[in-house]
């Protein structure tokens, strides 16, 4: 009985104490009074002693006081130092500072600080503070120490949240249909929901929108729930919660990007693909369609490579597609050895291909990796040892 | 056990008609033929390839499949008319095989070989040049020439060499009527009179390895003779031949000095062979790039690998090419691979063999052995 009262007690002035915090225990008091109308005089008394003991700010709130008063004054200024440095950066530009937006201010850092280090995170920048300074958590209690969030001793009060929320959206969908049901009436069809373009959250999505670390058995959870609420005829209604934690699918663009072959004075299709790279080879790939299946790679033919790896190599795309007898291949390749000339030679000769074969056709090649490009360098020596990875044999002594 | 015969028996006649020819004389062979793969009787084979003629990765295969076959190719049958057709009284043509390596042209001598024997020809064969001048086994023998002042024989692989000519030309040499023109002195108690049998100079060649250089360079000119006498005809295949002209050896004389090929009394006389100062012969030359170093194998072309000198030795000859094998060529060699099942497998794997390969015969042949 004690606790269930005590329940009650911690979560309806929640809201209130937002608003007016000068005096809690007053008002404490009168929602204590209101929500227990018929309670006895005995735990009226106990109540006002335990308030009276809440008086002190508690040595948590404090030092989250002292924190969070930090971290704004922090992002203040560097709010103001951000808004004072997009202005220069407008005025060395010769742009007017009141339209300069953040896609202005990440093009002239490009242009003003040119980097070509390999990793883009690394380059730099000049973002808003909030992007660049993670979001930290609000206060989760008020200052006599008790929770703002009725999940809060769960200890990952957002995510129990997230699922509570599904949980109720469930059955309002539930209701819904037993009402329709009831009414004799057909579901509308075109409130039909479409999810085919995108896909859950992932973990780590889920854990930055959450602000909160999740297990995997914690986002398996989320997801049969969310499944469960996708699965019901009506869950078009809750469109809006069910999106917010979707991601749309990055579009497939390459099938947009295929080039139309150019025709050459005898009527042929051709293809031509520069830039073939892999390791040191550079190179490009010519495809002519009709041919009859005669490769030739700087002036030669498939000779030119001595080891059948490699000739085996240049063939793959050809034979995958079937188009081995189908096309002629004219390719000019430099640096390297013959495996970087072929892997170029390789995804040369697939790419040029796509615009040969048919849409199927086009998603085995990609599933069989054909038109992935290999980035792998060589990897440099380090000193000290033998070999980029290899270490010296260990000897006792 | 029977049965098993039986079936080896069937798949063996079974597809006979496409890639094999029962013609087994080299002289009946015709453009019907080409891309056919026709069989060298055992023991005739014996006799011409034993001690050499035929490359060791086709040796090894011949022994698997338990029978020497060759490819009727387009090179053969023109060379085998070119010399049907050719006047005995001139002086004699040389032919001049070329093609990138593994292209077949030793089987092609080969081949060729087998036609000589047949038409009755004497065979004056070196199976490989680089055998003398560029391969060192551990106890190559070497001696300074006794004879010539700063030669260098090369007693043991003349002598292995003459039994070569020996077994290769036993029936014509047996008959006898081939005799000395002049007499040879070996030293003051061996020599060769004029009119005893050529056979028994060679078996002195033979039997006393220290004359066998000089009894080799005394052959040469003996076959010329004969040749010109028409007393018997001559045809002359030298494998490899380009190795004479490679500015060096491998070779070195006891002083550490590197000996040039020309330095060779071995060379002296198959470069006399060579010249078109006899009638009633044919001489049928190969050059190889793999009788050179790796470095100077650029091109597979006679005027690359002959070197002025060789090219300037050899002018006028017929230059014939041994290429790839052409579509045909390459299906009937596929099928009979598969009979001799040495290769398996879906049929697709010909098209990939055939791109892989590049229609090389012998790159075709290595690249079935896992298969």
């Amino acid at each position: 009985m004690k606790m269930s009262l005590n329940i009650i007690r911690y979560f309806v002035p929640k809201t209130k104490c937002h608003f007016s915090w000068k005096n809690p225990i007053i008002q404490g008091t009168i929602q204590y009074t209101t929500a227990s109308g018929s309670s006895d005089v005995f735990n009226n008394m106990t109540d006002w002693e335990t308030l009276s003991k809440k008086k002190k700010i508690s040595k948590a709130m404090k030092a989250y006081l002292e924190r969070a008063r930090e971290h704004d004054d922090f992002m203040k200024k560097q709010q103001f130092e951000y808004n004072i440095g997009k202005r220069h950066l407008a005025n060395m530009m010769g742009e007017n500072p009141e339209t300069f937006t953040q896609k202005d201010v990440d093009r002239a850092i490009e242009y003003l600080f040119p980097s070509g280090i390999y990793d883009p995170a690394a380059r730099p920048l000049m973002k808003p503070p909030e992007e660049v300074f993670p979001a930290r958590k609000a206060a989760e209690f008020d200052e006599a120490g008790r929770p703002h969030h009725f999940l809060f001793y769960t200890g990952k009060p957002n995510f129990f949240k997230l699922l509570y929320d599904a949980v109720e959206n469930i059955q309002q969908a539930n209701n819904f249909e037993d009402r329709v049901i009831r009414k004799k009436a057909t579901p509308d069809p075109n409130g039909k929901l479409d999810l085919g373009g995108s896909v859950w959250l992932t973990k780590e999505q889920l854990e930055m929108a959450l602000v909160e670390s999740i297990t995997d058995l914690e986002y398996d959870n989320f997801k049969v729930v969310m499944e469960r609420l996708v699965s019901l005829p009506y869950s078009y209604r809750h469109k809006e919660f069910i999106e917010k934690h979707r991601k749309p699918l990055a579009s497939q663009k390459f099938a947009l990007e295929i080039p139309k072959p150019s025709y050459d004075d005898e009527g042929k299709a051709y293809i031509t693909t520069y830039e073939c790279l892999r390791k040191k080879a550079r190179g490009d790939v010519t495809i002519k369609s009709p041919g009859t299946g005669k490769i030739t790679i700087n002036g030669k033919d498939l000779s030119y490579f001595e080891d059948t790896q490699s000739r085996e190599q240049v063939l793959f795309p050809l034979i995958f597609t079937g188009m081995q007898d189908k096309v002629d291949v004219i390719c000019n390749i430099e640096g390297g050895g013959p495996s970087g000339q072929s892997g170029a030679i390789r995804w040369g000769i697939a790419w040029s291909l796509r615009s040969f074969v048919e849409k199927d056709m086009l998603e085995k090649m990609q599933v069989a990796g054909l038109l992935t490009r290999d980035h792998r360098r060589r990897e440099r020596k380090k000193p000290g040892q033998p070999g980029a990875r290899k270490k010296p044999t260990w000897k006792k002594r | 056990m029977l049965s098993r015969n039986l079936r080896q028996f069937c798949r063996r006649y079974s597809q006979s008609t496409t890639f094999r020819t029962s013609q087994t004389s080299p002289s009946q062979h015709n453009e019907n033929q080409i891309g056919m793969f026709y069989t060298i009787d055992a023991n005739l084979g014996k006799q011409l390839f034993t001690t050499g003629g035929l490359p060791k990765s086709f040796m090894k295969q011949t022994k698997t499949f338990t029978e020497t076959a060759v490819m009727v190719r387009r090179p053969a049958l023109d060379l085998m008319e070119c010399i049907k057709a050719s006047d005995m009284n001139k002086p004699v043509v040389r032919y001049v095989l070329y093609g990138e390596k593994g292209a077949g042209k030793s089987i092609t001598m080969a081949h060729l070989l087998h036609f000589a024997h047949e038409q009755g020809y004497l065979i004056v064969h070196v199976p490989w040049v680089s055998e003398w001048l560029r391969r060192l086994p551990r106890h190559k023998e070497m001696s300074n020439s006794q004879t010539r002042e700063g030669f260098v024989d090369l007693p043991l692989d003349a002598a292995s060499w003459l039994l070569h000519f020996k077994t290769q030309n036993q029936l014509i040499l047996k008959q006898g009527d081939m005799k000395l023109s002049k007499t040879y002195e070996w030293s003051k108690r061996e020599s060769s009179e004029a009119g005893s049998p050529l056979a028994a100079m060679i078996e002195h060649g033979i039997n006393r390895v220290k004359y066998a250089c000089d009894v080799v360079d005394a052959l040469v000119q003996e076959i010329k003779i004969l040749s010109n006498n028409k007393q018997c005809k001559t045809f002359v295949a030298i494998d490899g031949f380009n190795s004479f002209f490679y500015p060096l050896t491998r070779l070195n004389t006891p002083t550490k000095k590197k000996v040039k090929p020309e330095e060779v009394t071995l060379t002296t006389s198959f470069l006399e062979l060579t010249k078109n100062d006899w009638n009633n012969g044919a001489i049928l030359i190969t050059v190889d790039e793999l009788a050179v170093p790796e470095d100077h194998q650029e091109s597979f072309l006679p005027k690359y690998l002959l070197y002025k000198k060789g090219f300037e030795h050899l002018d006028p000859f017929v230059p014939i090419e041994v290429g790839r094998y052409t579509e045909k060529e390459f299906l009937s060699c596929a099928s009979y691979y598969r009979d001799r099942l040495w290769l398996r497998g879906p049929p697709e794997i010909e098209t990939e063999l055939k791109f892989t390969s590049t229609l090389n015969p012998f790159k075709f042949m290595e690249q079935c052995a896992p298969l």
